[in-house]
């Protein structure tokens, strides 16, 4: 899939060669510890580095030379992994071939090197005023989860279920966090993200490999850092009883969120049993979720289970009428059980094997998805293919589902919903 | 089957319009894995006043029955067609706009089966009172769960302001009151009007051989019966230039006030290549005055008047067209006067320079190339221009030849005062 070459110690290259696009893509991805402190600092500093360079000292600059260059992208995220917190550059530019002597590709380079390397920093402190606004917009962003009812219940099932733990952690960090930050400290943030990160670079597109690591010696000059550092996820205390909260605000839908334990997570062996586990229970159309609770029961306009394999979390969302919340939940934990009594179909799994292996090698159809499934699953295999996960998902059987519906357990059913009934 | 070949682009398209008048595109795109299938008919939520198959007078519908009619769609006697899809590899959806719905699937194994799943469910109705009634409670849901979106609210309660009788301003899934008087009847009714194959279009883009598809689809139509074409006769009340509210809030559970200003577009009978012009040029004219290079963004910026999620967007559609610019903010007030005064100075003082012109232009070409790696956005875009009579791979050479003046008349068309409306969605103790 890609071709890897070390390009120092903890830096390395990830190259596809394909003529399947109209453009190219490379990808930066900055990876250090995940802590609320460290996630704060990181989140501003991706948006001020996105924001201009010393080059391009202002954003309408900035983004007057990215509209020149054919509407060329570029921005910054942040996302967090198991302990990991990643920041990402990504950028994507029109192929040559489209215009004939304009060295688009040659240009996205030099801007990804004056983003990186050379940015909007004064007496090593980034613009105050740059800084002072992305702090106010990062903050804006984490406050803005109160708006999205569906996001704010699964933030706080997560707080709730694994306190100070990396699976309830905002990759954006936390208000307070963002608002102790200062020009300095941040600029000593991208110091250490800039020399001391592990960094994976992504190259998707119709490329020459011998001139792309020649490119990136020349504009991407990172030096070599310590490749071994890894932190472990802390343990979790596994609780028999299980938490029931309820909480408030003005509307007018029933959030229910359940969340479960399992001890089965990404670097398990029976990962990709816990894969198909999850679609046969709620992942799908044709899921036990989705049959019962919607199409039987009339009860739900969504009604999913999900596997955060990096957390050992399996959790069911759906959105009720708050008043049948006990029918509900009860109507969940059948399914759960019948899976869990060995009454999944041959159907089913068959099913779920197909929408799993549909997913897998649709992704290879969008250049960032590539990367991003990539860049997870090399963890496991660096000689990852969709075809050997495939392989894996065709051998499980429906023993094996109901072992896995087994280590799953309930911890807290949690109900956000109105005030008063405002929907009648 | 015809030919077409966009050597700019290199992408190269089959089409053909078979004997019961369903047209049919395919393009195979180079290196691809999946395969991307619609099947849309151009009859949405805005299309409820008209003649019923075969009669003489026109009848008006529950509001959200398209919507409605969608979901059934999925429901046959022998169970819900999901489940098909499922086991052979396909993942399945639908949805419905104010001119359109859309059936799709994508799969990277057993297109033809799958393409026949989709062509049977779609052209085979199945509607009884019992199924229908058991629909009522999940769609209620559905209803409920966009109630609890501010955006979602911002969006449409602007569009209800603008508008005085056109039915873009009902809600496209109707409410939970308007969808219980719907039936069986009257999904029957609206299915024969407008699932017609002559007002349907099949896209099938991705791994396809065109001439094995083409035959296939062929085929299968060949074996089904259809009545003969009719023209569809809707009817759409009469809609005056100003506004309907110019100003209204709403109170929500929100953490930052919002904010977004609705301009009405006065010219609203545009189809074909003067669609695409008109189109591209307001979209241009809107990334000149509210884009992230604009003097208007780098004050409001600065100012903290917009954050994240400001966004802009121009949307036209036959009999209906709006503009909008909104943000969270916390200072409406002042985000309001700057985007008017924008919006007025433009009048007086032109602000788009030939070298902007240019670089929008720059930018927008390598976007839409960008979009073509999108098989989905290729397939649903390509329907919607075909509904209007324009043509998707028409869009670089139109916008390398837009002019100035093209802009400007774009920017007539929704500048007036009396076009203008504001929406607001409110925390409740700002109030």
């Amino acid at each position: 899939m890609f071709n890897k070459t070390k390009l120092q110690d903890g830096v390395h290259l990830y190259i596809r060669k394909t003529e399947q696009f109209k453009t190219v893509n490379v990808t930066i991805k900055w990876k250090a510890p995940l802590d609320q402190k460290k996630a704060s600092e990181r989140t501003v500093l991706a948006n001020v580095m996105e924001d201009s360079t010393k080059q391009y000292p202002t954003l309408s600059s900035m983004r007057k030379a990215l509209d020149e260059l054919y509407g060329t992208v570029l921005f910054t995220d942040v996302s967090k992994r198991s302990s990991q917190h990643m920041v990402s550059l990504y950028t994507e530019c029109v192929n040559d071939e489209f215009f004939a002597g304009e060295d688009i590709f040659k240009q996205l380079w030099q801007l990804i090197r004056s983003v990186v390397f050379d940015p909007n920093v004064t007496n090593n402190a980034f613009d105050p005023d740059v800084t002072e606004r992305e702090k106010r917009n990062v903050r804006d962003r984490i406050r803005s989860i109160y708006d999205d009812k569906t996001r704010f219940a699964q933030k706080r099932m997560l707080e709730i279920m694994r306190p100070d733990h990396p699976a309830s952690i905002s990759a954006y960090g936390t208000e307070a966090a963002v608002s102790e930050i200062t020009n300095e400290s941040l600029y000593a943030t991208y110091e250490d993200m800039i020399n001391n990160d592990l960094i994976d670079i992504y190259v998707v597109g119709d490329v020459d490999e011998k001139e792309i690591i020649e490119q990136i010696k020349q504009f991407l000059p990172f030096a070599a850092r310590d490749a071994a550092k890894q932190n472990e996820l802390p343990d979790v205390k596994v609780s028999d009883s299980v938490n029931t909260v309820r909480e408030k605000q003005d509307m007018k839908q029933g959030k229910l969120h359940l969340g479960f334990h399992t001890p089965v997570s990404f670097h398990h062996p029976d990962y990709h049993k816990m894969q198909i586990t999850n679609g046969v229970f709620g992942g799908f159309a044709h899921s036990k979720l989705f049959m019962n609770v919607r199409e039987k029961e009339s009860m739900a306009y969504y009604a999913n289970s999900a596997f955060a394999s990096h957390y050992g979390i399996v959790y069911v969302t759906a959105g009720i009428d708050a008043d049948l919340e006990e029918k509900a939940v009860k109507l969940i934990l059948e399914q759960l059980t019948a899976l869990q009594n060995g009454e999944s179909t041959e159907v089913e799994l068959s099913q779920t094997i197909a929408l799993l292996e549909n997913s897998i090698l649709s992704a290879n159809d969008s250049a960032r998805s590539q990367i991003e499934i990539y860049d997870q699953y090399k963890e496991l295999d660096e000689n990852f293919t969709a075809e050997r996960l495939i392989e894996k998902w065709e051998s499980v059987t429906l023993n094996d589902i109901k072992d896995m519906a087994n280590t799953i357990q309930l911890q807290i059913v949690y109900l956000l919903s109105g005030k008063e009934d405002v929907s009648k | 089957m015809k030919e077409v070949n966009f050597d700019q682009l290199q992408e190269k398209i089959y089409t053909e319009t078979l004997d019961n008048g369903l047209k049919v595109v395919i393009l195979p795109k180079r290196g691809f894995s999946k395969t991307f299938v619609t099947f849309t008919t151009k009859y949405g939520s805005i299309d409820r006043t008209f003649k019923p198959h075969g009669k003489d007078e026109f009848i008006t519908v529950p509001d959200g029955i398209a919507h409605f009619l969608e979901h059934k769609m999925f429901e046959k006697e022998d169970g819900d067609v999901f489940q098909k899809f499922s086991l052979n590899g396909a993942s399945a959806n639908a949805y419905t706009t104010f001119g359109r719905t859309a059936y799709l699937f994508s799969a990277t194994n057993k297109l033809k089966e799958n393409t026949k799943v989709l062509l049977d469910f779609v052209q085979q109705p199945y509607f009884t009172k019992q199924t229908v009634d058991k629909e009522k409670g999940i769609i209620a849901q559905e209803i409920t769960m966009y109630d609890d979106q501010p955006d979602w609210r911002l969006y449409f309660g602007t569009i209800e302001n603008l508008y005085e009788n056109h039915p873009v301003k009902i809600d496209i899934a109707g409410t939970v009151e308007s969808i219980q008087d719907i039936t069986a009847e009257h999904l029957y009714t609206c299915y024969e009007t407008f699932y017609h194959p002559s007002n349907m279009l099949l896209f099938i883009v991705g791994a396809v051989n065109p001439e094995e598809m083409m035959a296939f689809v062929k085929e299968d139509q060949a074996q089904k019966s259809f009545d003969k074409p009719e023209a569809i006769e809707r009817q759409f009340p009469s809609e005056s230039k100003e506004v309907d509210v110019p100003e209204r809030t709403l109170t929500m559970d929100v953490s930052k006030p919002k904010l977004n200003i609705g301009m009405k577009c006065t010219e609203t009978n545009l189809q074909g290549q003067e669609m695409l012009e008109t189109e591209l040029s307001a979209n241009l004219v809107l990334d000149s005055l509210f884009g992230r290079t604009s003097a208007f963004y780098e004050k409001a910026n600065a100012e903290g008047l917009v954050d994240e999620s400001f966004s802009y967007e121009f949307s036209m559609e036959e009999g209906y067209g709006f503009a909008m610019v909104g943000s969270d903010t916390d200072e409406p007030e002042r985000l309001e006067k700057l985007i008017r005064h924008t919006i007025k100075d433009a009048k007086t003082n032109w602000p788009v320079q030939d070298e902007d012109l240019d670089r929008m232009r720059r930018k927008k070409i390598g976007q839409f190339m960008r979009s073509l790696n999108s098989i989905e956005f290729i397939a649903n875009q390509y329907t919607r221009y075909e509904f209007n009579e324009m043509n998707l791979f028409d869009v670089v050479p139109t916008l390398e030849n837009l002019s100035m003046d093209k802009l400007k008349q774009a920017f007539a068309t929704f500048s007036d005062d009396d076009s203008y409306t504001i929406f607001k969605v409110m925390p409740p103790k700002a109030q």
